[in-house]
C-alpha cells in the first residue's frame, strides 16, 4: 500500500518535471501587492492584464488608439450610444461560454460598485444586451467610451467571479491566455496557460509572481535570478544591474510643481514665474534620475508623442525678486525619489532668494494638507493620462475651477474655457490640438511648473523575450512571451 | 474582601487597559482628522479624483455617518458571536488574514528568538567564566550594545546584498521554506541576542555578588552546577524582558517583513493604519495585544515558578554591599568612544551639511573623508551636525522613559496591564494618535515614543522591586518601623536603579531611531535636518555603491550605544 502510495508520488514527480521540460514557467516579481484580493474593481486590475489573465471589450494600440479584443466591432448609434459586437466562440476559464448578457453584466457591476472603478469617474453608464452586441449609453455625450472600456477594471469576468456582497474573485474567470489558479494572499499568485485560449496559445506553460515592495530586493531578484521579469527597478539598484537586462520605459507620468495660487506669498505672478525660473530640471534629472528620466518641456511628456510638435513659446510675466520670501514645500516619501527632489528644489530656491521650510510626509498623511490648499509649493508626480489614454480629465481635475484635485487652487477662466473646448472634441488630431492649447493657457498662469518625465525600469533576464514594455502598465506577460532555456 | 480585590489586581488592570485601548483605536478614524472616505478610496485605486459623490458613496456604504459609537457597538456585538467584522477596503472577512498574518509571525518570531538565546549565551560565556573564577564580572558591554544598536532594517538589506546577491546561498526574498526563514532570523535576531545578552551579563554579574555563591564554593560544589544555579537565579528577574522581546518580535517585525516580503502581521497591521481599515486594524491589535497579555501571563508565571517559596518566605538572597571600586580599564571604552565621537563632530561641524556640492554618490578621498551622499552633500558634515539633536533628543527620550518606567515598576500590580499593552502597541500607533491630539510637529515624535519607551523599562523595574522586596532586610523593614513611602528610596530604588539604568542606556540607539521613522507623519525633525536615522535610511539604497554612508551613521549609533552602556557600568549598585 505504502509502496503503492509511494510509486505513484514518483510518477506524478516525474509527470510534473516532464511538463516542465516541456514549456517553461516564468517568474514576476511585481511592485505592490495586491489592495483588495485582485478584485477588478481596484487597482489590482492592474495586474489582472499584465498577467494577461483578463481581457476587455477593446484594447489600445501604442497611439492609444482603440483596437477589437473581446468585442470584434462598434460603431456609435447617436451622441449617446455605442454598440459593441461581442466576439463569439470565446470561452471563460471555468468553460462556461462568452455572451453579450455576461459582457453587459461585468459592465454593470463596474458601474454598480462602490467606490466606483476610476474609469468612470463623472460618467454615469448602463449597459445591455442586443442580439449579439452590447449597448453602451452614456448619460451626457461621450466620445472616450471605446477608450474606457480598454480599462483593465472593465474586465469581462465568468459569473462565478462576481458574489453577492460585492466582491470579485478572479480566480478562474477570466478569457485571457493565463487562468489564475491560486491567489495566495499578498505573497504571491499563480497562472497557468489556458488550452482554449481563443487567440494563440501561449508559449510559457505559466507564471508565478511574487510581490516585492521592496526596491533592493527587486533588484536581487534579477541579479539572483529568482524572477525574470522584474517590475520598476529602482534607480538606486539600476547601476548595480547589466545594462542590457534593464529597459527604461517612458511613463506618461509628470513629476510637477504645484503651486498655490489662491493662498500665501506666491499669489503674486511675479513671484510665481520667479519660482519656475529657479528650478534646474537638468540638475534634478542629472542627480536624482542619474538620467533616467525626460526633462519636463510641458505637462506631457515622450509617453506622449505627438505633443511636442504642437507646442508654441508661452507668454508669460517677468520674474520679481523674492527677497527672502518665506515659502513651504511639501511632498510625499512614497514615491523614493520625491524627497530628493525636494531637497534639491528647497536648495535652488534658497539660492533664488526664498526662504524654504520643508514638510515631507507618508501621501496618505500630507493629502489633506494638499488639497486644502496649506502649502505654497507641493511637489506630485501625477499620472497625465489616466485609464482612458486621453489628459483631458486629469486637466481637469487638477487645473479646472470645480477640478477636485487642484492643488494649485487655480481658478482662471481662459484655462476653463480651453480645457471645455477640447473635453467636446473626439479623439484625433484637433482634440490633440485642444489639449496643447490648454497646456499652454495653464502654464502661463505660472500654477504648475512640470519637471520631469518618469520612466519606468523594467528589468527581464537574457532568456526573456517578447515581454511588453507597456507605458500604461497594462501589459508585461502575454501569450507570445517566451523564455530560453 | 479586600485581599480578593488585591489578588484580582492584574487581571483587572489587564483587563481596563486592552478595553482601553481598544476604545482607542475604534475611534482612530474619526479622531484622526483623516478622511475615512479618502483613505479607503485612495487604498482601493491610486490617483482616482476625490470627488465628493465617490466619497458619499463610500460613507454610505461603510456606515461612517453612524459615528464612531454606533461602530464599535456593532463591533463588540460581532466580537461575541466571533465575528471581527470585514475590511472596509476588500470586503473579505479580516479574521482569517489576520491569524494567517499571526502564524507567519510567529514561526519568524521562533526562529529569530532562537537565534537570540544563542548570540545571547554566547555574549554571557565571558561573564560567566570570569565571575567563576572570582574576579570582577564587570564588563563595558561594547560587543552587546553595538549589536543590539544595529537596525533592524539595516541588517535586513546587508544580509540580503551579502548572502543573497554575493554568495547567492539563500533566497532573496519569499515565504515558503526554511531558506526563506534564516536572513530575517538572523536580522531580527542578532539585535534582540545583544539586548537580551547585556540583561542577562548584568544579571549574572550582580548574582556573582551575593553571598551563597561563596558559601556554595566552600561546600565544593562544582563550577558547573553553580554556574546552572545562576542562571536560575537570574532567569526570573528576565522574564518579563524575555516576554516582551517575544511579543516585540511577533509584531514589531515591520522592516523585516517589508524587506524580505514575509507576510507577517507587523505589516498587515501598519497597512490597515495607514489605509485606515478600522475592522483590519482592530483585529490586528486585538490579536497583537492578547498576544501581549498571554505571553506577559506566561512569563510571570514561570517567573514566580523560578523563584519558587523564597519569594513568599521573604528570603531572596542579598547583594554584598561592600563592593570593589570599578577596574581602572572600564573607563577605557567610554574615554575611547568619546574621543571617536569628538574627533568625527571637530572635523564635521565646519563643513556644510546641506549644499549640494558633490557628484551624487562621490567616494572618499581626502578632501571628502566619507564621500557624498545621494545628493551629493557631504557624509561628513551630515553626521557631525545631526550629532548634538540626535543624540541629545535620544538622550531626553530615553530619561523620560526611565523616570515613567521606575514609576509604574515601583507599582507593578496596578500598572501591569497598562505595560504589557503599552509594549505590545507599535510606536505607529502611538504617533497616530499623537498626530490626531497635536499635529505633525517636532516634539510630537519625542512623545509618541516615550509613551510607548517606558513600559519595557516598568517590567523590568517591577520585577526587580518584586525580588528586592523578598529581601529578609526589606521584609523586617515595616516591624522597625519604615513606612512604605521611606522605605522606597532607602531599599528599593537604590537596589533597582542600577540595572535599569544601564537597560535604559541599551535603548539609547533604538529610541533615536524610532525617533527618525515617525517622520512619515510628520513627526520629528523635518528634512533637510541631518538626524543618524534619517541619514541612514536615506542611505541605504546606496549600501552597495556608497557603503560609507550607511556604515557610518550605523557605526555613530553604536557608538552613542556603547558610551551609554559603558557609562551605565560604570555605576555603583
Amino acid at each position: 500500500m505504502k509502496l503503492t502510495l509511494l510509486s505513484s508520488m514518483l510518477i506524478g514527480l516525474t509527470l510534473a518535471s516532464a511538463v516542465h521540460a516541456e514549456d517553461p514557467r516564468i517568474g514576476v516579481a511585481m511592485l505592490q501587492p495586491p489592495r483588495s484580493g485582485l478584485s477588478p474593481l481596484s487597482d489590482d486590475a492592474f495586474k489582472l492584464s499584465r498577467w494577461s489573465m483578463a481581457e476587455t471589450l477593446i484594447r489600445l494600440d501604442s497611439n492609444g488608439a482603440p483596437q477589437p479584443l473581446l468585442a470584434t466591432e462598434w460603431n456609435r448609434v447617436d451622441d449617446k450610444t455605442w454598440r459593441f459586437v461581442i466576439r463569439s466562440g470565446v470561452k471563460f476559464h471555468d468553460g462556461t461560454d462568452l455572451t453579450p448578457e455576461r459582457a453587459a453584466a461585468s459592465l454593470t457591476a463596474a458601474t454598480q460598485a462602490v467606490p466606483k472603478p476610476r474609469i468612470l469617474d463623472g460618467v454615469e453608464m448602463t449597459a445591455e444586451v442586443d442580439g449579439d452586441a452590447v449597448i453602451v449609453r452614456t448619460e451626457a455625450a461621450d466620445p472616450l467610451v471605446p477608450n474606457r472600456l480598454s480599462s483593465p477594471q472593465l474586465a469581462i469576468l465568468a459569473e462565478r467571479a462576481y458574489s453577492e456582497n460585492g466582491i470579485v474573485t478572479p480566480t478562474m474567470a477570466g478569457t485571457g491566455p493565463f487562468v489564475l489558479t491560486r491567489i495566495n494572499g499578498v505573497t504571491s499568485a499563480h497562472l497557468d496557460r489556458f488550452d482554449d485560449y481563443w487567440g494563440e496559445r501561449a508559449k510559457l506553460s505559466g507564471i508565478d509572481a511574487d510581490y516585492v515592495g521592496d526596491g533592493t530586493a527587486r533588484g536581487a531578484a534579477l541579479r539572483t535570478g529568482t524572477a525574470q521579469v522584474v517590475e520598476a527597478v529602482p534607480v538606486s539598484q539600476a547601476a548595480l544591474i547589466d545594462p542590457s537586462l534593464i529597459h527604461e520605459v517612458p511613463m506618461p507620468r509628470t513629476n510637477t510643481l504645484y503651486v498655490n495660487t489662491k493662498k500665501g506669498p506666491l499669489v503674486d505672478p511675479a513671484l510665481r514665474t520667479a519660482v519656475r525660473d529657479a528650478i534646474d530640471r537638468a540638475a534634478i534629472v542629472r542627480t536624482v534620475y542619474e538620467g533616467r528620466a525626460d526633462e519636463a518641456r510641458g505637462l506631457f511628456g515622450p509617453a506622449l508623442p505627438w505633443a511636442d510638435p504642437l507646442r508654441q513659446p508661452i507668454n508669460d510675466i517677468s520674474a520679481k525678486a523674492p527677497e527672502g520670501t518665506q515659502i513651504t514645500l511639501g511632498t510625499y516619501t512614497d514615491r523614493a525619489e520625491l524627497p530628493e527632489v525636494a531637497v534639491l528644489v528647497a536648495q535652488a530656491l534658497t539660492v533664488a532668494g526664498f526662504k524654504v521650510e520643508q514638510d515631507v510626509r507618508e501621501y496618505a498623511n500630507i493629502e489633506a494638507d494638499m488639497l486644502g490648499g496649506n502649502f505654497d509649493l507641493f511637489i506630485l508626480s501625477r499620472a497625465t493620462v489616466l485609464d482612458s489614454g486621453d489628459p483631458v480629465s486629469y486637466m481637469v481635475s487638477d487645473f479646472g475651477c470645480e477640478g477636485s484635485f487642484n492643488i494649485s487652487q487655480l481658478c482662471d477662466p481662459a484655462v476653463d474655457a480651453a480645457l471645455a473646448a477640447a473635453a467636446a472634441i473626439e479623439p484625433g488630431p484637433a482634440r490633440n490640438k485642444a489639449i496643447i492649447a490648454a497646456e499652454a493657457a495653464i502654464l502661463a498662469t505660472g500654477a504648475a511648473v512640470p519637471m520631469l518625465h518618469e520612466r519606468v525600469i523594467q528589468g527581464e533576464a537574457e532568456s526573456v523575450s517578447g515581454a511588453e514594455r507597456d507605458p500604461r502598465e497594462r501589459r508585461l506577460v502575454t501569450e507570445y512571451t517566451t523564455l530560453a532555456e | 474582601m479586600i485581599q480578593a480585590l488585591d489578588r484580582l489586581t492584574p487581571a483587572i488592570s489587564r483587563g481596563v487597559t486592552l478595553i482601553g485601548v481598544m476604545l482607542l483605536v475604534g475611534l482612530l478614524p474619526w479622531i484622526s482628522g483623516r478622511d475615512p472616505a479618502m483613505s479607503i478610496l485612495r487604498a482601493r485605486m491610486g490617483e482616482q479624483n476625490p470627488t465628493p459623490e465617490a466619497l458619499a458613496a463610500i460613507r454610505e456604504r461603510l456606515g461612517l455617518a453612524d459615528g464612531p459609537f454606533q461602530h464599535l457597538r456593532n463591533w463588540i456585538e460581532g466580537l461575541f458571536q466571533g465575528d471581527l467584522g470585514t475590511s472596509w477596503i476588500s470586503g473579505a472577512p479580516v479574521l482569517p488574514g489576520m491569524l494567517e498574518a499571526f502564524g507567519v509571525s510567529l514561526l519568524l518570531m521562533a526562529a529569530a528568538f532562537t537565534i537570540s538565546v544563542f548570540v545571547a549565551a554566547l555574549l554571557c560565556w565571558p561573564t560567566m567564566q570570569r565571575g567563576l573564577k572570582g574576579r570582577d564580572t564587570r564588563t563595558s558591554g561594547g560587543i552587546e550594545a553595538t549589536l543590539t544598536a544595529m537596525p533592524e532594517f539595516m541588517l535586513s538589506a546587508l544580509f540580503l546584498v551579502v548572502f543573497s546577491v554575493w554568495l547567492g546561498w539563500f533566497p532573496p526574498y519569499g515565504w515558503e521554506g526554511v531558506a526563506h526563514i534564516i536572513l530575517p532570523a538572523f536580522a531580527l535576531g542578532l539585535p534582540g541576542g545583544g539586548f537580551l545578552g547585556r540583561l542577562l551579563a548584568n544579571a549574572i554579574a550582580a548574582t556573582f555578588h551575593e553571598r551563597w555563591i561563596a558559601a556554595w564554593a566552600v561546600a565544593g560544589f562544582s563550577r558547573g552546577q553553580i554556574a546552572r544555579a545562576v542562571l536560575r537565579r537570574c532567569l526570573p528577574a528576565l522574564m518579563p524582558q524575555v516576554g516582551m522581546i517575544i511579543v516585540a518580535m511577533t509584531g514589531g517585525a515591520i522592516a523585516v517583513e517589508q524587506v524580505f516580503s514575509i507576510p507577517g502581521l507587523g505589516r498587515a497591521v501598519l497597512g490597515a493604519a495607514s489605509a485606515q481599515d478600522l475592522p483590519a486594524l482592530q483585529a490586528g491589535i486585538l490579536i497583537l495585544l492578547l498576544n501581549a497579555l498571554a505571553i506577559g501571563v506566561v512569563a510571570n508565571l514561570i517567573r514566580v515558578a523560578l523563584l519558587g517559596r523564597a519569594l513568599g518566605m521573604g528570603a531572596l538572597p542579598v547583594r554584598e554591599l561592600a563592593e570593589p571600586a570599578p577596574d581602572r580599564r572600564l573607563w577605557l571604552v567610554p574615554c575611547a568612544v568619546v574621543m571617536i565621537l569628538m574627533a568625527l563632530i571637530a572635523f564635521g561641524l565646519l563643513r556644510d551639511p546641506f549644499t549640494p556640492q558633490y557628484i551624487r554618490l562621490q567616494p572618499p578621498s581626502l578632501s571628502l573623508p566619507l564621500g557624498a551622499d545621494g545628493l551629493g552633500r557631504d557624509v561628513l558634515a551630515r553626521i557631525a551636525h545631526g550629532a548634538i539633536s540626535t543624540i541629545g533628543l535620544a538622550l531626553i527620550v530615553t530619561l523620560i522613559s526611565l523616570v515613567i518606567g521606575l514609576a509604574m515598576g515601583l507599582m507593578p500590580r496596578l500598572a501591569i496591564g497598562l505595560i504589557e499593552v503599552t509594549k505590545a502597541t507599535p510606536p505607529t500607533i502611538a504617533a497616530l494618535i499623537v498626530v490626531a491630539a497635536m499635529g505633525p510637529s517636532a516634539i510630537g515624535a519625542v512623545i509618541a515614543v516615550s509613551a510607548v519607551a517606558w513600559a519595557p523599562l516598568a517590567a523590568h523595574t517591577a520585577a526587580l522591586v518584586s525580588e528586592a522586596r523578598a529581601q529578609p532586610h526589606v521584609r523586617i523593614a515595616p516591624i522597625l518601623g519604615v513606612t512604605a513611602l521611606q522605605l522606597i528610596p532607602r531599599s528599593i530604588l537604590p537596589e533597582v536603579f542600577g540595572p535599569v539604568l544601564r537597560h535604559a542606556m541599551l535603548r539609547l540607539p533604538g529610541n533615536a531611531l524610532a525617533l527618525a521613522a515617525l517622520g512619515f507623519l510628520g513627526l520629528g525633525s523635518p528634512p533637510p535636518s541631518p538626524e543618524w536615522g534619517l541619514i541612514l535610511a536615506d542611505a541605504l539604497p546606496y549600501m552597495e555603491r556608497a557603503p560609507l554612508a550607511v556604515l557610518t551613521p550605523a557605526a555613530s549609533l553604536a557608538l552613542m550605544s556603547v558610551l551609554g552602556v559603558s557609562l551605565a557600568s560604570l555605576v555603583r549598585r
